[in-house]
Order: structure tokens, then sequence, then C-alpha cells
């Protein structure tokens, strides 16, 4: 009990965020969790059925009754119906009441009817039919034997029981073990898989790098400084955990440094693994591009696959705030019509997008062929969090033998980097957005000032708390001691009384 | 696109900047902001519960999510305590099954 409640308060953190929805992890989880109890449950109900199993044979069996073949025969009618005569009592006898059973008992021995009392109840209680044959463990060690030979021996000779058990034994325990053969296996396949799912990321992430990382490749004709270590030799990719790759590069014009996040399908764990053959995921890449505050104007683009790109209008906070889904526009070439176009101004799309990344990707007959693994790209200066300017790009990785496949998405970044560090609204297209930025940043500022409010006041509130406490300790406190010294006064007032009374 | 990249980067001279170049800083998240370890989780209900209920199935699969849990691990001090609390629990509930005192039904 003090176990249990020892356990129950350090789940208490983990629960609480258990409840929280976050992300798709939730469905799989609790989808694992029902899974599991599911298992719970039919395993219980397995060994339920199947100790009461036990238990039925337990009922009838004993090597007493082998001994004597006439035993052995008359006990038979207890569990099969054959003869019709005695089919009558024992069909009465299968729904458990005691009144028909004295009947087949009479000719047979004594050790019958203390077998057959217990099986009634075993169907009931588990617990206690095996609490009553604790006191028998002798009896009980053998019945096992007995068990299975009474469902196939009935109808043999005696030599052929005697010689059965051994027989179908094996079988009978290897089913016992089958939970530890199952987990057993489970958990070698599963270390197997994570050597092999391992390596295989592992491949995948080098596939990148030497295809885009390695010298005279496209980040190391853009970037000064390539790696997450420090020195010249420093390594490309940083390793989270099994499935997470990290590169980063910095020291290019226009930007503080890019940072890109690989993050490959769960490899290496055979449960999530074989979630993924439900519930299909690809091998996500994410290019966040820190650009310097000077280089990018007020420019809120995105670009994505429609419905992607509507829940992003609907979900993603700067989109939500500044952009809108943007019409293609007459007159000119737009991206593939499986594309959706996010912008805060028609004016800003229009420039961004331009004729050269049309023709190389997101037109129609390039992106069939180029964009396959384009997922989205989104540019805004407003961002939430430490970078507010930031491109980012996201990519699904091909396999490793086709990382050319992404040769032209990726060449979508320096050539971003370069666009929109030199791209420079009009001062009449300007105006909009600053607006919408001042207005943004007022309401921000308000919001803070409110929250800023909100806590002084608590505060305040608090501190009156304590004041009044204090006050009240000391009024309490007060009382107390005016009392004290009353009641002194009043005895020095009643001492000498009493003294004087003493006294005399 | 690369390839007018390309041109376009040599006409306008090379974009690297060695001097603005700022070393890899590693992103700093607070332990709050981590994924919750739901194997971990599952693994220390069904730990306990292999124990308390003297269960096998609960222990093994206890231990099968311990595995998920520690292949899964990111970050070493942060995961360690609940993995090894359903590793404890698990091997526990194991012990007990398989060596501790048999009960009757365990006997056969």
């Amino acid at each position: 009990m003090a176990r249990r409640h020892s356990s129950s308060s350090l789940f208490f953190t983990p629960l609480s965020s258990f409840l929280l929805p976050r992300g798709g992890d939730t469905l799989w989880y609790l989808l694992a969790l029902l899974s599991i109890f599911s298992l719970l449950l039919h395993h219980l109900s397995l060994s339920a059925s199947a100790d009461s199993h036990f238990e039925g044979f337990d009922a009838d069996d004993d090597e007493s009754l082998d001994d004597d073949s006439s035993l052995h025969l008359t006990s038979i009618p207890l569990r099969t119906p054959p003869p019709p005569s005695v089919t009558l009592t024992s069909s009465d006898s299968e729904s458990h009441h005691g009144p028909p059973n004295p009947s087949p008992k009479s000719p047979s021995d004594s050790s019958p009817p203390s077998d057959l009392h217990p099986k009634p109840s075993s169907t009931a209680f588990d617990y206690w039919d095996e609490d009553e044959f604790e006191g028998l463990p002798v009896v009980e060690s053998e019945t096992p034997k007995s068990t299975d030979s009474v469902s196939d021996s009935e109808s043999d000779s005696d030599s052929k029981t005697k010689q059965e058990p051994e027989a179908v034994k094996a079988p009978r325990s290897l089913k016992n073990y089958v939970i530890e053969i199952v987990c057993g296996s489970f958990l070698i396949m599963f270390a197997i898989n994570f050597f092999t799912g391992k390596k295989e990321n592992e491949r995948i992430a080098l596939a990148w790098a030497t295809k885009f990382a390695t010298r005279d490749s496209i980040f190391d004709r853009n970037f000064s400084l390539l790696g997450v270590g420090e020195g010249n030799d420093s390594p490309l990719l940083l390793k989270e955990g099994q499935n997470v790759f990290r590169f980063y590069a910095s020291g290019r014009r226009f930007c503080q440094g890019l940072m890109a996040t690989m993050e490959l399908k769960s490899r290496h764990d055979l449960i999530s693994k074989l979630y993924n053959l439900v519930v299909p995921c690809k091998d996500e890449m994410t290019f966040e591009v820190y650009m310097n505050d000077e280089a990018m104007d007020c420019v809120v683009l995105a670009l994505a696959r429609k419905k992607a790109g509507k829940t992003m209008v609907k979900e993603v906070r700067d989109l939500q705030k500044f952009a809108s889904l943007v019409s293609p526009p007459s007159g000119r070439k737009w991206v593939a019509e499986d594309l959706a176009v996010v912008s805060e101004s028609k004016e800003v799309a229009g420039d961004l997008i331009t004729e050269v990344v049309l023709e190389q990707v997101f037109g129609d007959k390039a992106f069939e062929k180029y964009g396959r693994g384009f997922i989205s790209m989104h540019f805004s200066d407003q961002h939430s969090g430490a970078h507010k300017k930031m491109l980012v790009f996201k990519f699904a990785l091909p396999d490793a033998n086709h990382m050319d496949e992404m040769t032209r998405l990726v060449a979508l970044v320096p050539y971003y980097i370069d666009l929109i560090g030199r791209y420079k609204l009009s001062s009449q297209a300007r105006s909009k957005p600053e607006a919408a930025r001042l207005k943004a940043a007022q309401e921000a500022y308000k919001e803070l000032q409110n929250a800023r409010q909100e806590a002084l006041q608590k505060k305040k509130a608090e501190q009156r708390k304590l004041q009044e406490e204090a006050e009240t300790k000391l009024s309490a406190e007060a009382l107390r001691k005016k009392e004290a010294k009353e009641r002194a006064r009043q005895m020095k007032k009643a001492g000498p009384k009493v003294k004087m009374t003493r006294g005399h | 696109m690369s390839s007018h990249y390309n041109s376009s980067s040599s006409a306008s001279n090379d974009p690297r900047q060695p001097s603005s170049a700022k070393p890899f800083v590693a992103p700093m998240v607070s332990p709050q902001d981590l994924p919750v370890d739901y194997s971990g989780f599952v693994a220390v209900i069904c730990a306990v519960a292999g124990v308390m209920f003297r269960y096998k199935l609960g222990s093994w699969l206890a231990l099968i999510f311990c595995a998920q849990s520690l292949a899964n691990m990111k970050n070493m001090e942060n995961d360690m305590k609940q993995i090894s609390m359903a590793m404890m629990f698990a091997i526990m509930g194991l012990m007990t099954n398989y060596f501790g005192p048999a009960r009757p039904g365990k006997q056969t």
C-alpha cells in the first residue's frame, strides 16, 4: 500500500502532461495504452480461464483413478455424456448444483467427491480455491500429468495413459511460457532493430552532409563556417537522440547563421516503426535562417501545399495576424496548382516568387519533377521566439541514395537569403505593413503593460494580505500579553491576600 | 536554379563573410519544454501493475517500454530517473514472479 502511494505521487507530474494534447504523439500513445490494456484484459481472462481449466482437471484427476481401472471406468460418466442414461444427470451436474451429483458419485470412491467440490467454486473464485489447495501441495504437483491424460486417454487403455503425459507435456509447458517467449524475442528484435535503425538514420544524415556540406558543395560555397564544433575540422552534424541531426552554418552576408535540423523517422525504435506502418511519416528537414535585422524588410510570406497552407494561416501566429491567402494574379505565371501562397500583400508575393523560382521549382512543370520533397517555406520578420527575422524551409528528405533530388530545393535557401536580403519594399507599399506592425507592437505593449499591472496588483494584494495577517497576529499577541499582564496583576493582587491568610 | 545561383554569386562576388561567422551555440531547452517521455510513463505503470498484481506480462511490457524509452533518450540526467525506476520495478516484478515465494498456482 505504501508503495502504491509513493509511486502515485511520482506519477503526478507526467500524468498532468500526459493529459495535455501534444501533437500527433498523443493519439498514438493513447492507442498504445488502449492496446496494452486490452492485452492485459485478454491475458487476465485467459489466465482466469486457464486456471479454471486446470482446476477443472484437478477435479477428476488423481493417480488413484489411474491405479484401478474399474474406478477409472466409472468415473468417466462424470465428465463425458456418452452413456445416455447418465447424460441426463451429468447435464444437470454441469449446471454446478449439488443435488444431481450424488447419483454418479455413489459408485466411485471417497476421493472423487472431495475433488468434485472445488469445481463449481473454481469458476467463481480462483484465489479462494488456491488457498484451499495450499494444504495439499503433493496432490497438486501430481495433477498435471493426469490432467493431460484425462482428455486423451478416456477411451484408451491404462498403459497408453502412462506414456502419453510426457508427450503432451512439452507443448503445454511451452504454452505456459508464451509471454516470456514473445516478450523475450520482441526485446531481442528491438535490440537488433535499434542498431540497424540507428545505422540507417546515420547513413541518411551522412549522405545529406556529404552531398551538400562537404568541400565545394553548395553550403561550402555560401557559408564560411560549417559544422557544430569549433575550428576548421569540426564535425558537420550534431546528433541529438537517435533520429535528430543538426547542421549549422554561419558567416554569410545578410544572415547570422543557418540551422538545419533533420528529423528522421524513428527507425531505431521498433514500436514507432510498427506504428509508422499504420500512419506513415517522412524524414523531414527544417532550415532556419536567422536574418540580420537590417537585411530584412517587412516581409511575411508562406508557401505550402494547399491544405497545409490553410492550416498555417489559422495556426501560425504571425501569418494569422498579418497575412492571408493570396489568389493567383492574372497575366503572369504562378505557382503550381497544389501550392497555396500566404502573404501580407500581393506585391510581396509577386516580388518574391520570381520567374526564376517558378521556372526552377514552383512552376507547374518543375514542381511535378523537383518539388516532391517540398513541404513548406515561411519567411517572416515577426516570428515568435528568440529570432524574429527568420526564413524557415521545410523539406522532406529523399532516400539516402537519391540525395540529388533535393538539390534544387536546397538551392532555394541561399537564393532566398540573397533575394530577401536585397529586397526593399517600395515606400508606398511599406506604409501599410508598417502600420500593421506598429499596431501589433502597440497591442503587444499594451498586453505587456496589462500583464505587468496585473502582476503589480497581485503583488500589492498579497502584501496587504501579509500585512493584515501580521497585524492580526500582532494584535493576538498583544491581547495575549495584555491578558498575561492582567493575570499577573490579579495574581499580585491575590497573592498577598493568600499569603496573609496563610500567614495567619 | 543552382546554376543560376552560381552565376549570380560569382558575378556579385563571394557571399561568404568569415568575419561575421558566429560559432555554433547549442539551443538551450529547459526541462519543462522537453517532449514528454510517454514510453517511460507507460513503463512505470506497467511495472507497478506487474509488481502489485504479480503479473508477469506487466513486468515484461514494462521492460519493453523501458527499452523504448532508453532508445529514445536524449538527455541523460533528465530521463534516467524515470527509466531507472521503471526498470527496477520491472525487474523486481519479474524476480518475485519467477524466484519469489511460489504460489501454488505457479508451481505447475
